[in-house]
């Protein structure tokens, strides 16, 4: 049984306009220690998949339309408020992208990491701020006994965001949800941090989620990955397999759009045509029909469902998808 | 050689920090700290380098809407740096600028035609119908239709903002664009679309374009030039071949080697960097980069390493950086 089961997952969201769908069927799993990425562009749904799973969806105007979220088979979707609160923090935690806005500015950090310690594990306040200083250290916090009675302020981003890394793993979770964690972070603390979190997760045997919408991240980070498109997963599949032979027609456009340091400048970056529908007036069929190259009579009638194919290594969501390669 | 558009020469921009009871000078963040660099006709530099490196001062410096302290800027023959008035005026016709975010830069109470004619009404082109003309000519240039013109900016998807920020700063058929962090703001697909249209523009009307990012792929594939920024100095400046070819200031092997690639068996050998960059009110003594290089090496932290040129005097490749040369005392300024 894989950690985390999301199944047929459905969320909406009541606008003056009308209900979007903001998650509409989407299904994955999670293993025991394994990294997983989803990728995808604003809107797509990956943060509202990621709040799905720690019950932070505003209700109202959010709501679980349909399917479940089984963790360690239990199913999320029915816990009631207080028994989430229990797992929250301390069976999963979540990092977000902003750590100024996620850390409390008027607590110091030791304030803030005891406060989860004492909470979940029942430590004494002298307790907890001893594991808090270990938890520093151990996320590579130079001076940690000092730093521990700092505010959020006096630390610069790469900086709060390892506190915000420490705190999240200083319960022990088995599943750690990371929300474009370096994303508001410059390149070289991205690096610095991207490989604090897969050192943390591997000595700690944690399954990570990893949320991003950079497909570099993705690929030096995960082991497999769900590629989001308009409140659904058109593709997914082991991260090299992905990458390399990318089957979905929006997988391959977004891969060829990123620009990246090349021997030889081109001429013309690849695009994808248009831009993302509007979630409350969606095509008929493909939701990605209007800007694929590829689409056929029927992509306009139907909504194609994740297809696997016996030879390829990825499923991909698609009626007309590129051909699979065998290496 | 033709005598470039743009000159910039020593330029610097330090902002006093205030304290105490009388609100006095205490002291100075050294935002911009002696840049020099030319921009050729019809041609693009990218800046690059991490927040708070100066690049988007810089940037604002060379169009005075931050006012120089030390320096100076040249637009073809004219001194912007000692211009004033309507001769200011004049010359910011030729020098326009694109925001990161193109949501905060256009007023949510303005259509497109309003925040479009502006300019034109401002610098008094043209009569109302040649100006509105104009607008029009300016939509279709950046891919708008023009059933949008009446609409708002709440109305248009990130893409199709930015692409009114363009065409606002196309308006006065200017010969120099600032583009701050101009597709930073977007996601892969539109920002791809964003980059032809820069590129498309600056083909067709031949514009000069100073390209600020922190993205050193997207400054890779937009620029002619590449310059590398790092606590208010230029470390690193070359043709943007030469410079992702062989980069050598160790600053730009680490900013390089840290770009996660969208390829899982790239397998690049990393340089992590360690620590933050030091604050630009209190810059360490010496290379401003000695406290996080992993080449450092004792006088790295007293010397000043002056720009030297490792290339040819054609296909000039400056870099500031004990490493290359010999005797660090030497003094090889690049100007």
């Amino acid at each position: 049984m894989a950690l985390l089961e999301v199944d047929n997952l459905q969320v909406e969201f009541a606008t003056d306009r009308g209900i979007a769908r903001a998650i509409d069927g989407v299904s994955f799993e999670v293993n025991e220690g394994e990294t997983l990425g989803i990728v995808g562009e604003s809107g797509c749904g990956k943060s509202v998949t990621s709040l799905s799973i720690m019950g932070l969806i505003p209700r109202p105007p959010g709501r679980i339309a349909g399917g479940e979220i089984r963790f360690a088979g239990e199913n999320l979707t029915r816990l009631p408020e207080k028994a989430y609160r229990k797992l929250r923090g301390s069976d999963i935690s979540m990092i977000f992208q902003e750590p100024m806005t996620a850390l409390n500015p008027v607590f110091t950090i030791g304030n803030q990491i005891s406060d989860v310690l004492r909470r979940h594990k029942g430590l004494s306040r002298k307790q907890a701020r001893a594991r808090g200083i270990e938890m520093l250290a151990e996320v590579g916090i130079p001076a940690p006994e000092k730093r521990i009675d700092e505010y959020p302020h006096q630390l610069s981003g790469g900086m709060r965001q390892r506190v915000m890394i420490a705190m999240a793993l200083s319960c022990d979770p088995k599943l750690l949800i990371a929300d474009e964690p370096t994303t508001a972070l410059d390149v070289t603390i991205q690096a610095q941090v991207l490989e604090l979190i897969k050192k943390l997760a591997a000595d700690h045997g944690t399954a990570v989620i990893l949320i991003t919408h950079d497909l570099g991240v993705v690929a030096e980070t995960c082991d497999r990955a769900a590629v989001m498109y308009c409140g659904k997963i058109i593709e997914q599949g082991p991260v090299d397999a992905l990458f390399e032979y990318p089957r979905h027609p929006y997988t391959a456009g977004l891969l060829a759009s990123v620009p990246r340091i090349r021997p030889d400048r081109l001429p013309r970056l690849p695009t994808i045509p248009g831009i993302v529908p509007d979630l409350l007036d969606l095509p008929r069929g493909c939701r990605f029909r209007d800007r694929c190259g590829q689409a056929l009579e029927r992509c306009g009638q139907f909504d194609p469902e994740l297809n696997a194919d016996n030879d390829a290594a990825t499923v991909a969501a698609c009626f007309n998808p590129n051909p699979v390669v065998t290496a | 050689m033709s005598t470039p558009l743009l000159r910039v020469r020593g330029l610097t921009k330090h902002f006093p920090v205030k304290g105490g009871v009388l609100r006095r000078t205490v002291a100075q963040v050294k935002a911009v700290d002696g840049v020099s660099f030319d921009i050729e006709r019809g041609k693009t530099l990218g800046l690059v380098g991490e927040s708070g490196c100066g690049k988007s001062t810089l940037g604002r410096a060379i169009l005075r809407l931050h006012e120089p302290t030390e320096g100076e800027v040249f637009l073809e023959e004219t001194d912007v740096t000692a211009a004033s008035g309507s001769e200011l005026k004049r010359l910011r016709r030729n020098m326009q600028i694109i925001f990161q975010d193109p949501f905060a830069s256009l007023s949510p109470r303005r259509t497109v035609f309003e925040t479009l004619r502006e300019p034109l009404d401002v610098h008094r082109i043209g009569t109302p119908a040649e100006r509105r003309k104009k607008v029009e000519e300016l939509l279709e240039v950046v891919g708008l239709r023009r059933a949008v013109l009446h609409r708002y900016p709440h109305e248009f998807s990130g893409g199709q903002r930015q692409r009114v920020g363009i065409a606002r700063a196309l308006a006065l058929n200017p010969k120099f664009i600032v583009a701050d962090e101009a597709v930073s703001a977007l996601d892969v697909s539109v920002q791809s679309q964003v980059l032809n249209l820069i590129d498309d523009l600056q083909s067709e009307f031949g514009i000069s374009f100073l390209f600020i990012s922190h993205d050193l792929a997207v400054v890779q594939h937009i620029s002619h030039q590449v310059g590398v920024m790092y606590l208010g100095k230029l470390v690193e400046t070359a043709s943007a071949g030469d410079l992702y070819a062989d980069p050598k200031h160790p600053y730009t092997q680490a900013l390089m080697s840290a770009i996660p690639v969208p390829d899982p068996k790239a397998g690049s050998e990393r340089i992590v960097l360690s620590g933050d960059v030091p604050s630009p009110m209190n810059p360490p003594s010496g290379c401003p980069f000695h406290t996080r290089c992993p080449a450092a090496m004792p006088h790295c932290s007293t010397i000043e390493p002056r720009m030297q040129n490792l290339g040819s005097e054609a296909q000039p490749h400056w870099v500031s950086c004990h490493l290359y040369g010999d005797t660090p005392q030497a003094d090889n300024s690049a100007d």
